[in-house]
């Protein structure tokens, strides 16, 4: 019972990271209908500007995390006025542009940083809280409250903000939403920069409980990537679902397959979109598709 | 690091464009031939996740080579080293062993990770070039390949020696292992486990994990309710320091061991240097104050790249040095000549005395050290 619960405990840590991650690949599909293959990498970014700030310029960790959010904001709103000209036109140019600014993003992290990456010492340095023999680390309750502020934010932005509201109009009809007057780039831009905040929000978060690397978030990436599948790709609850999930999926395969925990992962993974193609929380009317 | 890639480039070109002038086949023979430079390929991981690993060894290697080239060379000819970037993957690896055959090194230094250079050695073996590895895996001897040699002990060394330590010394026989399940895992995991079987001890647990698990509560849960004495870590640095933070995390006590990896700055700024404390560590290279040669090394090291010496350059140094001693001593050979040649080596090195075998292997010696105050020292005794 123990280790089944420590098990869970584990995994809802990392799995609110990849719920962040998968935030923002589904706010970016949801609006636009593209999957930004670059979001991996603008993870990394975010990992490296908050762990920058944080060990190098000696900023409080919760000033370099905006910084690293800011910065990498601003790289989301560089790599959607690049592809714009393509909007409505080619649609593999643009999956095949968010590839491209990928892998300029990773060389550009290996060029500042080198490829050898750096540990991150825990910003909350408090013993973790024993609770009947389970462990808690203060940290990962820092990273839950951040990713469901987060969350909730975020929806009450698309819900309650006029500006919230043409992004969803956007994202159910765009040429409906251009007709009554809705500027469909400028929506796309806010789409890309907040998906890119989202980024570096998760990259950051996680790099003191991981290692900060280039490889990072191409293993963050998928995973995210990963979740906001299995919760329905485009659904923001379903980001979150398919995140937690994917992470508790995650720490038990790790239990009990051992060497093999990852291809258990992904085959139950495969399953239950093989039952449910789209998701958990899979609307896909409602977006576009 | 893009400077590294811009000269390691320009060669490249120069070649490419000088072989563009000659006939088909006759660069090969061009470079082996009495005159230019002698070239030599590095071949590391300068990206991705075990980048480090060929930083380091990169770092080394260059140290040796910048050496003998301020003192003349071998018979008056610059040493040139090129380097080349596997990514750590053993396909890239492949691809390389053909290149740097086509472009006509006669020797290659690397790579770090076993299971690349064993995917390498077959291609080397036919093109007759002599590799000097810093793989430590026993599937390295394995391969068979008398053109495959050794920087360092194998695992079993390693690992002979951590158990002699443990379980005779320490009189310690509640052990849980966890190793993952790449190439140096499970190298790491064989031949702890066959040498703890060797003095009748049964681990109290024995995990594995994939090489990139980020989560490791499952895995380290089971092990505290087996509440063993220490735990055996068979892992690259990273993926180490991550278990060791973990598990103090989760109230595992404690202390671990392991090989190679954990006597590394990385594993200690990963894990945390409280974390690490009173680690068990297995190596042939505690510090950089073990002799008087290893204090000059470090010092000409720190000079070059202002940080600390650790194993791998160590490693890497002395690979390079005995590649170059066998140069000297052989004429310039090439092919088998100088493999022969680099058997026959005698070199005191930093890691110790190199007296190659058939296998490979040069040295079969380890020492002891614990991590005390974020510091690796030799256990005495």
């Amino acid at each position: 019972m123990q280790v089944f619960l420590q098990t869970i405990i584990g995994g809802v840590s990392l799995g609110a990271v990849y719920a962040l991650v998968a935030l923002g690949f589904s706010l970016v599909y949801r609006t636009m209908g593209l999957v930004n293959f670059a979001h991996g990498n603008v993870v990394t970014v975010g990992a490296y500007l908050a762990s920058t700030f944080y060990l190098t310029s000696k900023l409080p960790f919760a000033l370099a995390m905006v910084i690293a959010i800011a910065v990498t904001g601003a790289i989301g709103l560089v790599i959607e006025r690049v592809l714009r000209p393509l909007e409505n036109r080619d649609f593999d140019l643009m999956l095949i542009g968010t590839i491209g600014f990928g892998i300029v993003l990773d060389a550009l992290v290996i060029a500042i940083w080198g490829a050898t990456g750096r540990a991150v010492p825990s910003p909350v340095q408090t013993e973790p809280i024993d609770l009947l023999g389970l462990r808690i680390r203060t940290y990962d309750l820092v990273v839950l409250a951040i990713a469901a502020a987060a969350t909730v934010l975020l929806v009450l932005f698309l819900s309650r903000t006029k500006r919230g509201a043409a992004m969803q109009a956007v994202a159910m009809d765009h040429e409906a939403a251009t007709a009554v007057g809705i500027h469909v780039g400028r929506s796309n831009a806010i789409a890309f920069m907040i998906g890119a905040g989202l980024a570096a929000l998760a990259g950051g978060l996680v790099g003191p409980l991981l290692y900060v690397s280039p490889a990072l978030g191409g293993a963050l990436g998928i995973k995210g990537f990963a979740a906001a599948i299995l919760g329905g790709f485009g659904s923001i609850p379903g980001a979150i679902v398919g995140g937690l999930a994917i992470g508790v999926l995650d720490s038990f395969t790790a239990g009990h397959f051992q060497g093999y925990s990852e291809l258990v992962t992904f085959i139950v993974f495969t399953v239950i979109i093989m039952v449910r193609p789209t998701g958990v929380f899979g609307e896909r009317t409602v977006n576009r598709a | 690091m893009p400077r590294l890639r811009a000269t390691a480039i320009i060669p490249l070109l120069l070649l490419a464009a000088s072989a563009g002038c000659s006939a088909p086949g006759a660069n090969d023979d061009d470079a082996k031939s009495g005159s230019g430079p002698i070239k030599i390929a590095l071949v590391d991981a300068q990206s991705g996740q075990l980048s480090s690993l060929g930083a380091w060894e990169l770092k080394g290697a260059r140290l040796a080579v910048d050496e003998w080239n301020a003192a003349g060379g071998v018979n008056g000819r610059q040493i040139q080293l090129d380097v080349f970037d596997d990514q750590g993957d053993p396909t890239t690896g492949t691809t390389l062993a053909r290149k740097i055959d086509s472009e006509g090194h006669i020797a290659m230094i690397g790579t770090a990770e076993s299971a690349v250079t064993i995917a390498m050695a077959p291609i080397l073996k036919q093109a007759e070039i002599p590799n000097i590895t810093s793989g430590q895996s026993p599937g390295l001897v394995a391969a068979g390949s008398e053109f495959l040699f050794l920087n360092g002990p194998t695992s079993t060394t390693y690992d002979e020696t951590l158990a002699k330590y443990i379980v005779d010394k320490q009189g310690l026989k509640s052990i849980a292992m966890i190793t993952n399940n790449g190439s140096y895992g499970k190298g790491e995991h064989d031949a702890f486990l066959k040498a703890l079987s060797s003095r009748n001890v049964v681990p109290v647990a024995d995990q594995v994990v994939t090489t990139d698990q980020k989560d490791f509560s499952a895995v380290l849960t089971g092990i505290r309710q087996k509440n063993p004495q220490v735990i055996f870590v068979g892992a690259e640095e990273v993926e180490s320091g991550l278990i060791v933070k973990q598990a103090r995390d989760l109230g595992i006590t404690v202390p671990f061991a392991g090989a190679a990896p954990q006597g590394t700055p990385v594993f200690l700024d990963t894990a945390g240097a409280k974390n690490a404390e009173k680690t068990i560590v297995s190596s042939p290279y505690l510090s950089n104050d073990v002799s008087d040669a290893s204090k000059k090394f470090a010092a000409a090291y720190k000079a070059k790249y202002n940080e600390d010496a650790e194993l791998h350059g160590a490693k890497a140094y002395d690979g390079t040095q005995i590649l170059l001693t066998a140069l000297k001593s052989s004429n310039v050979a090439t092919g088998k000549a100088l493999a022969d040649a680099i058997r026959g080596t005698k070199y005191q090195g930093l890691l110790g005395d190199f007296a190659y075998d058939q296998t490979g292997v040069g040295i079969f010696a380890t020492s002891i050290g614990t991590i005390q105050n974020g510091k690796l020292v030799a256990v005495t005794g």
